[in-house]
């Protein structure tokens, strides 16, 4: 039986133009970009040809983009290293359903002695604009909102957000992990001065992101060293991931027009049949202005979401859900607690997260197995009737 | 994925004794507040005190549905004391074996037939202090049937317990 992946939004599959272009790298071009011989700083180019298809999926120019280890590690660097740039300026802004690599990170920091200010979501998942823009103030060095949410696909008004930020002089960071790839992103329109993107959601490697950094503003670094990344990021060029990224990136602008209908006409008539063959389904955030493409979390009232995923799991159907009942203190998702859905119905939500290479069938598939899931587990549940 | 057993996965895919129960002699509704699962329980209890018949509805993982199917087969025909005394490191036996971190799914089971059996308790405590409030003195008090010495008393308990839908029988 062949699997049907339904967890993009967690890690996607390599492209094989991806893995072709990094193959290279793995095997005879391992020398290292940083030495003097040929044998190795030949290898530069194509580190910043990489830069290149990066820099040309945001919108950003070549010399604004920094490779990094991943979203987690650019999520660190923006955050640890904006509060470090101005002295009166060590407040932090952020929302409710921000990824752990930023709300955790704003809280350590906030233990530091940085301030901390979290903007609420609507019901919908959307951050409240009025609420946000009382917490940003001339003490704000960062305000860190993502671009799109790695639960429900919701979208944040980044324009908006940028603007509140920029009125207080403060830096707008935005972790598009999500975002970045899968829907058009130009870091200039939206107004964004920081942004975390990662590899392996877009058909990459895992291991390797970016930080792009909007040309005149001097970030410091988070990892010291050997002064890679003209001292911005150091370390030893991870080429094979870094190629592998570029890669990755150039292939999604290429497919983004097709790749937002597609992926929208499958997510659509996924939605669409879900609630029609599924008593008690529900679609999280489906009033919400904008969201991706592909990822879609569905609540199955009265049955409970890992009971689902095994279900689902044996016939070879694999999807997520924001909690698991792993040691013995299930946390419901943060991301859905904040935008007022209740424990149990937070412990019904299933994730399921589309890529350009989802098919028809798959959805098909995917659909037939929940009905008779759904059918099974509401018998057993307490709260069917 | 967790790591099942056979047998587990048998009673997560094919649970026992699922459902409710006609008017059960005993019911109740529990709930994790740890990690948000719930069960219905419904007991039968025959003249000699045993479990004569049990079903059961979960909200819970797989971990929490086959521990409550589970304990529903090891309790059925127990005398209630000992159905008491099943422990959650028997219901994991009985399951091949579970996860140490879903250890906590079946305590729910033994919540829920505690929390069954004090129901059942006190509706027997209700009918006793009826019938005893009414001059009656009764050989044996289930939920829905109640034994009397002598037909004088079957008539008291009769008209003590109007609702016609508990049997009163002479024993």
């Amino acid at each position: 039986m062949e699997p049907v992946y339904l967890d993009n939004a967690a890690t996607t599959r390599i492209a094989p133009e991806v893995l072709e272009a990094m193959l290279p790298f793995l095997e005879e071009n391992y020398g290292n970009p940083s030495s003097f011989h040929t044998f190795g700083s030949s290898h530069m180019e194509a580190v910043e040809t990489a830069r290149g298809q990066v820099a040309r999926l945001l919108g950003a120019r070549a010399e604004e983009i920094f490779f990094t280890s991943g979203g987690t590690e650019s999520d660190n660097q923006a955050l640890r290293c904006a509060v470090k740039m101005d002295p009166t300026r060590r407040g932090i802004v952020t929302s409710a359903v921000e990824h752990p690599a930023v709300l955790e990170t704003a809280r350590m920091l906030e233990k530091e002695g940085c301030t901390l200010g979290i903007a609420p979501v609507n019901g919908n998942g959307e951050v409240v604009l009025e609420e946000l823009e009382k917490l940003v103030d001339a003490q704000t060095a960062v305000v860190s909102i993502m671009a799109a949410n790695n639960e429900t696909g919701v979208i944040m008004p980044l324009k908006s957000i940028a603007e509140i930020s920029a009125d207080e002089g403060a830096l707008f960071h935005t972790d598009a992990v999500q975002m970045a790839g899968k829907c058009p992103l130009d870091v200039h329109t939206a107004g964004i001065d920081l942004l975390s993107l990662s590899a392996h959601k877009i058909h990459g490697p895992k291991g390797v992101g970016a930080l792009y950094v909007r040309r005149g503003i001097e970030l410091p670094p988070l990892i010291t060293g050997g002064h890679q990344e003209r001292g911005m990021r150091s370390g030893t060029y991870n080429v094979p991931g870094i190629v592998g990224l570029g890669k990755a990136a150039e292939l999604a602008l290429t497919h983004l027009a097709d790749t937002v209908v597609e992926e929208r006409r499958l997510r659509e008539s996924f939605e669409a049949r879900v609630k029609e063959s599924c008593p008690g389904a529900f679609i999280v955030a489906d009033e919400a202005s904008e969201r991706l493409p592909g990822t879609v979390t569905v609540i199955f009232r009265g049955i409970e979401s890992e009971a689902v995923l095994t279900l689902l799991d044996m016939q070879g159907i694999y999807a997520s859900s924001g909690s698991a009942c792993s040691t013995g203190s299930k946390d419901p998702s943060h991301v859905l607690y904040a935008m007022g859905i209740d424990h149990t119905l937070a412990n019904s939500a299933v994730r399921f997260s589309l890529s350009r290479y989802t098919t028809g069938g798959e959805i098909d598939r995917t659909v037939e197995a929940l009905e008779s899931i759904v059918e099974r587990l509401r018998r057993i549940s307490p709260y069917t009737g | 994925m967790w790591k099942y057993s056979d047998v587990l996965m048998d009673h997560f895919m094919n649970p026992r004794n699922v459902g409710t129960l006609e008017s059960p002699d005993g019911h109740s509704e529990v709930g994790s507040p740890q990690c948000g699962d719930a069960m219905y329980l419904d007991i039968d209890i025959d003249d000699e005190g045993r479990i004569s018949d049990i079903a059961f509805k979960t909200f819970g993982c797989a971990g929490a549905i086959a521990s409550a199917s589970a304990l529903t087969e090891m309790v059925r025909g127990l005398p209630i004391e000992e159905a008491l005394q099943i422990r959650n490191s028997q219901i994991a036996e009985y399951l091949g074996g579970m996860p140490p971190e879903k250890f906590h799914c079946s305590v729910m089971g033994h919540q829920a037939l505690k929390a069954a059996v004090t129901d059942y308790r006190e509706k027997c405590d209700a009918l006793e202090k009826t019938l005893s409030e009414a001059g009656v003195k009764s050989v044996l008090v289930r939920p829905k049937r109640v034994y009397v010495s002598s037909e004088e008393d079957a008539v008291k308990a009769r008209e003590a317990l109007a609702d016609g839908s508990i049997a009163v029988e002479v024993k």
